[in-house]
């Protein structure tokens, strides 16, 4: 289960990556969105994998998982959701003031040494 | 606890307050808002002396918040080494403030919510001692920065901005993998206790605890714009408003203010995994950053750029004296630092001065027209050109002598020596062929632009007169910079104020 | 603290200059003799008690932790200097008020010559080593602002430039070999460096010390093969050609080799160094002069090659050189400051300086031209004058030196040479310039100076005579006690005398005069040889090549590292990351995998896990169809919260499917106004690179999380489990972590919420976007279509979703919910409204203005946090209590759940801001279609 789970962050987080590097703003949102949940799976991660002992305390309960790590995705989601609303905008900006949706404003990939 | 405990905190919640106030006065006349933020900002100044002047005796001041001990809840730590950056990041962003109220503040929205919240963003970071709080903060500081890097568009600062935020969102996913694996291995996230864990890991996790830590100084070289992380840099400060960039010449300062804190405590306790884990590579990537930025500078097409550039040159100067690592060097440090911060500010700021003066041309290095009031710009240029170069008699000449004297005594004396003075050299011709540039090769006054108004000129005049204060107080500021170094190579005391912590 | 009151007095006075200025000419130039006969005169009493022999030193603390202090020295050399500098000083004041014209002006003029006198004061006036060399930056900086004084002027500008640049090199040259002496002795002041000589001397680091320091001089001193920026420098006007060039600044050089002779003296290096360095210039400068048809320029290659012969005579090393050396400094302070007057006055007067247009200016100007002959016979070394004695001295002692030695009598032959082209260029100064026939046609007609220009002549001329005649009387004290602190020693046996008998330096003397009247004679073909050779190569040429090479290289290395791409930017910073976090692996001998054994697989776990990788790729290939790929990512973020529900993390689940719902509607929002297909890249290349990189990136990630999860680790977690309750009033541990025990986390992370709400809202502000009016299948596009069963139905929905979000934000504190969760549904309730009903539905009736909530949410938790105060805890401190409410029974309340009202309000309006935002501009948008 463990191996399956760093098999799924490193998917994420190649898609990310790869994702990232792409020339329009587009891709590269899609990208962030990808590594925020690769880097939010493996934060979670941290605490180690526990099935069916959520952190909410009744006599019941068989036991607990730790719930920091919990505490700290939660606050890594908002934040990237945030960071990720900011980027989408920030593309939209671009397009408008460089004309076009490319990272660095280039009409064609060739302008660049052009 | 009476008022007085509350000190640690107040430096935090006071932008965070000015902020919100701000936020509801948006409807307000431009009058009162500037106003209140410049009340707030100036406010900062005495607290930030408070805090200076109470830890200058060494003690950590601890602040528990919401009354959990450390390593559960978040401390604020309050030592030399924050206390100096709060008085730092104080003044810089007081001058700042006082040349975008002339009308900078106005080309965007929200200018002044955004400049309080980076300066909450700022100060939080300097005094959390929790780690992932240390990543929250980050997060403040840099989302507030986004929206100033941005304040007023155009092409040109779009684009700088949108590479600044994407690489930026990059670092902080690195950020949260390293505070992630250091929590994996060690089961915290206080920094103190993170030092002592780390020290005490079992061999079994060494690797682990160093790419952690390694990934981490990634995060940290990357905010500071350490070769070859530094790219982002000249582009960002160079397109942005000349009261941001001059704010953002703290903003790299925060990377190596990270550096130094999160390593003296990491590295700092002997013999641990982490031990001596910068010292075979930081110094030579110190010295690159210093010889890049110096060409940069040289290589520069307008006064900004290469303003920006002289901030990747100080951030070079800056990793030296830690690479070094000696008390003497890291005192150095310490005296440049405000030093280098409280120049380039100066020299943002005049460049837009001098940017308006000169019209169409802006701060392109062009022969263009005569300037309006051209002794003023032209003094105030040299003396702030002076103090860039690091030349006698303004304290960058002194703290490049401490440095120097400092480095004479280790093994890599020749290395540092020749690369500080050639890249002082260099620095020193570049500007000189800035000037007479800007200045002397100026023909009839067709095309210049309005002349600079007193009030524009003013906060370059008195970010010059606190590098003067530096010069004059040279004695006094370079003990209290070799107090912050014996500190920092005393890790132990923190550690002990912080987990001895209690009400 | 005399003294340093005299050095920071010129200073003070540049300040008072600049305000003065507006007061008229003579007002500004009586300021600056005030100011320097107020030096002279702070001076002039402890004159005294260096001819006592004694050596005063006055000291301030500034950095006594690292031994620089503000430390002043007054010895004989000192006072010799100090006096040099303030008379000519003196002299020059007086000479530049008549020689500057109406249009220069005075003020700046004079506060650059005041900032350079007291930087000359303080270089000669000091202890310190340190503080020796920040005055001998100032005097770099000062110059360059006096010789760029006429800044309209391509050659002013770049002779300034030049000059600081050369000796801007061998100023930080300098402090490298001071901080090596410094780190020798283990000080900066003179006084210990003089006291341990020896250890100097037989330091491992004395020859890159003495090389270092040597840099500073010889740049300074315009000595081989650093003199070219003095030619140059002659573009500054020429009071201060005459102040700088002559008397002052070329001689901080000798000055400092004067200073540091006892301590660093006496070695072969010094000896080879410094002579070596010193006869080369001397020979060269004395050739090239006689060549030069400018009469500064003349003048600038004989100061260079008078430089030489100090430097020279210094670098012999024995007692009887310094004297001799210290006697020249004397005298070609003088003369050669005298006759840069005389040039400067028949510059000013014919209106040229070229020999080659000047001639017969006898007829018109007797007087300047009697004043100029004298100067020139000293400058040539003719019996009786000053000239003479110092040059006597030099040849006896270049004879001494040759003594003994295998090709001794190279050196005396030398000199001679170096004499005779002396003598030469001399009479070419005198005879082009006053006589050989009538003058050409000159700008002006030429005449005598006003009375004022002369007297500063007058005055130096007459004591060359008067040192010449009699100089035991004139300058032997001060000569003495000068000779004697620069020697630290006891003086050698020396007579100052006209008259030393037949002797081999006499000889030479005489030879010379013979031999450098036939050089003038042969001048012709000597020039045109000249001209055809030598003369060809400016030191301006690869000055500015290598300048330019050097800014060439730097533009070429700043453009290749910075070519303003951000993949390349994005790329770099992850294989960084990579190659750091790797390393440690790499290196290391740690295997990746712990001991630790995780959790065994299910069916269900594997379906999922393929469903993420497979959407993930699908996401990926489909990139550029923009529609599927956002289809796909929704998937992915289904099964990331369902993963978070497998594993016990229904809080996380929640925000997280919650979140995802906002980011689609945000990106199909952003979409609207993006191209809906991507064109195809050009080259496989990168793809392949980026490719690469990716699975690098990816592995690492997998690894990482692989080497964690195998591992044991002894976690704080325990202390949340136990205190949730009792301490935080709360059984959600994750809640109560966050609004809790970790509150100032979320106090931070609701700010970023804001902040991001207000860039964007900012950013939105007047921003333009052209929507395409057809989509990508060619349908004409509706921006405003919504059905009316949809639109309905979100609207009987709405209630009940708020509903909701009050009920989980209430329960937060026990059960999965709080006040994000709450916050995002409430958002997205509205948020489907929006699209169900369009923007202008919405508009009228939802305020579009979210900044309030933002207020009263950061507000609310900021002012739950300072709440504690009153009860005398930190921050954020909670307590709780219980009551009984209708309906929901027994019920808790804590102060966090205030807080986590905040929390709550300020989702909701930052979410509401970011979609209203973007709604905005499609409203723009839809507005402008239907026009």
């Amino acid at each position: 289960m463990d191996a399956l789970l760093a098999l799924a962050i490193g998917v994420l987080t190649a898609a990310g990556v790869f994702l990232a590097l792409r020339p329009r703003t587009f891709p590269v949102v899609l990208g962030l969105t990808f590594l925020s949940y690769a880097v939010n799976l493996f934060l979670f991660a941290m605490g180690r994998l526990a099935v069916g002992v959520p952190p909410i305390i009744s006599e019941t309960a068989s036991g607990y998982t730790d719930p920091l790590p919990q505490a700290l995705v939660l606050t890594a989601i908002v934040i990237s959701f945030g960071m990720t609303a900011f980027v989408i905008v920030l593309a939209l900006k671009a397009r408008a003031e460089l004309g076009n949706d490319h990272v660095d404003g280039l009409e064609h990939e060739t302008d660049r040494h052009a | 606890m009476s008022f007085a405990d509350h000190l640690p905190i107040l430096p935090v919640l006071l932008p965070l307050a000015a902020g919100i106030v701000l936020l509801a006065l948006r409807g307000t006349g431009t009058g009162v808002q500037r106003a209140a933020s410049l009340v707030a900002t100036l406010a900062l100044v005495p607290l930030a002396v408070a805090l200076f002047a109470a830890t200058a005796d060494g003690t950590h001041f601890v602040y528990r918040l919401g009354n959990w001990d450390a390593p559960f809840g978040i401390v604020l730590v309050a030592d030399r080494l924050a206390a100096w950056m709060l008085l730092v990041t104080a003044a810089v962003a007081a001058f700042a403030l006082l040349y975008a109220v002339n009308g900078t503040d106005r080309e965007g929205r929200h200018f002044h919510v955004l400049f309080q919240l980076q300066l909450f963003g700022l100060n939080g970071a300097f005094l959390t001692g929790d780690l992932f709080n240390l990543f929250v903060f980050f997060e403040i500081l840099l989302l507030a920065s986004y929206g100033l890097l941005l304040h007023g568009g155009g092409r040109l600062r779009v684009k700088a901005g949108l590479h600044f935020v994407v690489i930026n969102l990059i670092g902080s996913t690195l950020f949260l993998f390293a505070v992630g694996t250091l929590y994996g291995a060690t089961g915290t996230l206080n920094m103190a206790d993170l030092a002592v864990r780390l020290a005490a890991s079992p061999a079994g996790n060494t690797a682990l605890v160093q790419s952690a830590a390694l990934l981490l100084f990634v995060v940290f070289a990357l905010k500071a714009a350490l070769v070859p992380l530094y790219l982002w840099l000249p582009a960002a400060y160079g397109q942005t408003s000349a009261p941001v960039a001059a704010l953002f010449a703290i903003m790299t300062k925060v990377g190596v203010y990270s550096i130094l804190r999160v390593y003296s405590l990491f590295t700092g306790l002997g013999d641990g995994p982490l031990a001596g884990l910068l010292d075979a590579w930081l110094l030579p990537l110190a010295l690159v950053t210093l010889a890049l930025g110096v060409l940069g500078s040289a290589a520069s097409s307008g006064l900004r750029q290469q303003t920006a550039y002289f901030v990747v040159v100080s951030v070079g100067t800056l990793l030296v004296a830690l690479a070094l690592g000696t008390p003497g060097a890291l005192a150095a440090g310490l005296y440049y630092l405000p030093h280098s911060t409280f120049a380039t500010a100066a020299l943002f700021l005049l460049a837009d001065s001098i940017a308006r003066a000169r019209g169409t041309l802006g701060d392109r290095f062009e022969p263009g027209p005569a300037l309006p009031h051209a002794a003023w710009l032209g003094g105030l240029f040299f003396a702030v050109a002076v103090a860039v170069a690091g030349l006698p008699p303004l304290s960058g000449f002194l703290a490049k002598f401490m440095l120097l004297q400092a480095a004479v005594a280790t093994p890599h004396a020749s290395a540092v020596l020749a690369v500080v003075l050639a890249g002082g050299l260099i620095g020193v011709i570049v500007l000189a062929r800035s000037g007479s540039l800007l200045f002397y090769r100026s023909q009839a006054t067709e095309g210049a632009g309005p002349s600079p108004s007193a009030v524009a000129l003013a906060p370059v005049a008195g970010l010059l007169a606190l590098t003067v204060a530096l010069t004059i107080a040279a004695g006094p500021v370079s003990e209290a910079a070799g107090d912050i170094a014996s500190q920092l190579h005393a890790p132990r005391l923190y550690i002990d104020a912080v987990l001895g912590a209690r009400p | 603290m005399t003294l340093l009151l005299a050095v920071l007095l010129p200073f003070a006075g540049a300040a008072l200059i600049a305000w003065i200025a507006r007061l008229g000419r003579s007002a500004t130039a009586w300021a600056a003799a005030g100011i320097t006969l107020g030096a002279i005169a702070l001076l002039a009493p402890l004159a005294p008690l260096p001819f006592a022999g004694e050596t005063l030193i006055q000291q301030l603390d500034w950095m006594p932790a690292l031994g620089l202090n503000l430390s002043f020295r007054l010895d004989g050399l000192a006072l010799l200097f100090a006096g040099l500098i303030l008379g000519i000083g003196l002299l020059i004041v007086l000479y530049a008020r008549y020689y500057l014209s109406e249009r220069d002006s005075m003020g700046r003029f004079y506060a650059y010559l005041m900032l350079f006198m007291g930087s000359m004061l303080g270089i000669v006036l000091s202890e310190n080593l340190i503080q020796l060399l920040i005055f001998w930056e100032l005097t770099s900086l000062s110059s360059f602002l006096l010789i760029s004084y006429w800044q309209h002027r391509e050659e002013a500008r770049h002779g300034a430039r030049m000059a600081l640049a050369v000796t801007g090199m061998g100023g930080f040259a300098l402090l490298g070999g001071v901080l090596l002496l410094g780190h020798i002795v283990g000080s900066y002041e003179l006084s210990d460096v003089f006291a341990s000589a020896d250890l100097i001397r037989a330091h491992p680091l004395y020859v890159p010390t003495l090389v270092l320091i040597l840099l500073g001089v010889f740049t300074k001193s315009a000595q081989f093969p650093f003199h070219f920026w003095l030619p140059h420098a002659m573009a500054a006007p020429t009071p201060v050609s005459a102040y700088l060039h002559s008397a002052t600044m070329v001689k901080a050089g000798v000055f400092l080799l004067a200073r540091l002779y006892p301590a660093l003296s006496g070695t072969p290096e010094w000896f080879w160094l410094v002579s070596g360095a010193g006869l080369a210039t001397l020979l060269l400068g004395a050739y090239v002069a006689l060549f030069k048809h400018d009469l500064k320029g003349l003048l600038a290659y004989s100061t260079i090659s008078h430089l030489g012969l100090i430097t020279l005579l210094f670098g012999l090393s024995t007692p009887l050189a310094a004297v001799a050396g210290v006697f020249h400094i004397i005298n070609h302070a003088t003369f050669k400051a005298s006759l840069f007057m005389a040039a400067g006055i028949i510059d000013h007067e014919a209106g040229t300086r070229d020999m080659r247009r000047l001639s017969g200016l006898w007829r018109f100007m007797p007087y300047t031209a009697t004043l100029a002959m004298v100067a020139a016979a000293a400058m040539a070394g003719v019996p009786l004058l000053n000239g003479f004695l110092s040059k006597e001295m030099f040849f006896a002692e270049a004879v001494h030196i040759g003594q003994g030695h295998v090709g001794g009598w190279l050196l005396p032959v030398l000199v001679t040479v170096a004499g005779a082209f002396a003598v030469a260029y001399s009479i070419r100064f005198i005879h082009d310039v006053f006589f050989n026939g009538e003058p050409g046609d000159l700008p002006r007609t030429p005449h005598e100076p006003p009375r004022w220009m002369k007297l500063p002549v007058e005055i130096l001329v007459v004591l060359c005579l008067a040192v010449g005649v009699a100089p035991g009387l004139v300058v032997g004290p001060l000569l003495a006690t000068a000779a004697s602190s620069t020697l630290q020693a006891a003086l050698p046996e020396y007579h100052l005398a006209l008259w030393h008998g037949f002797n081999a330096a006499l000889a030479m003397s005489a030879l010379a005069l013979v031999l450098g009247s036939l050089i003038y004679i042969a001048r012709r073909p000597l020039m045109a040889w000249h001209e055809r050779g030598i003369e060809r190569l400016d030191a301006r040429v690869p000055f500015n090549a290598v300048l330019n090479a050097l800014l060439a290289l730097a533009g070429w290395i700043t453009r290749t590292l910075d070519t303003g791409s951000l993949q390349r930017q994005a790329g770099l910073l992850i294989l960084v990351a990579l190659l750091m976090a790797g390393t440690p692996w790499l290196l290391g001998d740690t295997p990746l995998a712990g001991t630790h054994t995780g959790l065994p697989l299910d069916a269900v776990s594997l379906a999922a896990a393929l469903v993420l990788i497979g959407a993930t790729l699908l996401t990926v290939h489909w990139r550029g169809e923009r529609f599927v790929a956002l289809i796909a990512i929704g998937a992915v973020g289904l099964v990331v919260s369902l993963t978070f529900i497998k594993f016990s993390a229904p809080d996380l689940a929640l925000t997280q499917l919650s979140v995802e719902i906002v980011t689609i509607i945000l990106l199909l929002l952003a979409l609207y106004f993006l191209p809906a297909r991507d064109e195809a890249e050009p080259g496989r290349g990168r793809i392949v690179r980026d490719a690469a990189l990716a699975l690098a990136a990816g592995s690492g990630a997998a690894a990482l999380t692989w080497a964690v999860l195998t591992r044991p680790y002894d976690t704080i977690a325990g202390f949340f489990l136990e205190n949730s309750k009792p301490g935080g009033g709360g059984t959600n541990v994750v809640n109560v972590i966050l609004v809790d025990f970790r509150g100032y986390d979320t106090l931070g992370e609701i700010t970023v919420l804001a902040l991001a709400g207000l860039g964007i809202f900012a950013m939105l502000q007047n921003l333009k976007l052209t929507a395409p009016s057809h989509d990508s299948a060619g349908r004409a596009w509706d921006a405003d279509a919504h059905p009316a069963i949809m639109a309905t139905l979100t609207r009987l929905l709405l209630p009940l979703a708020l509903l909701v979000a009050v009920f989980i934000l209430l329960r937060g504190h026990n059960q999965p919910g709080g006040g994000f969760i709450a916050g995002l549904i409430t958002a997205v309730a509205l948020i489907v409204q929006y699209l169900a009903n369009g923007a202008t539905w919405t508009h009228q009736r939802l305020s579009a203005d979210s900044h309030p909530l933002l207020v009263w949410g950061l507000g609310i938790a900021t002012l739950t946090g300072l709440g504690s105060w009153a009860f005398g805890h930190p921050f954020l401190t909670s307590t709780f209590g219980y009551m009984n409410w209708p309906l929901v029974g027994k019920f808790e309340l804590a102060s966090a759940m205030a807080f986590d009202l905040g929390v709550f309000l300020v989702v909701v309006g930052a979410t509401l801001m970011i979609l209203t935002g973007l709604g905005g501009v499609h409203r723009r948008e839809s507005q402008k279609g239907s026009h």
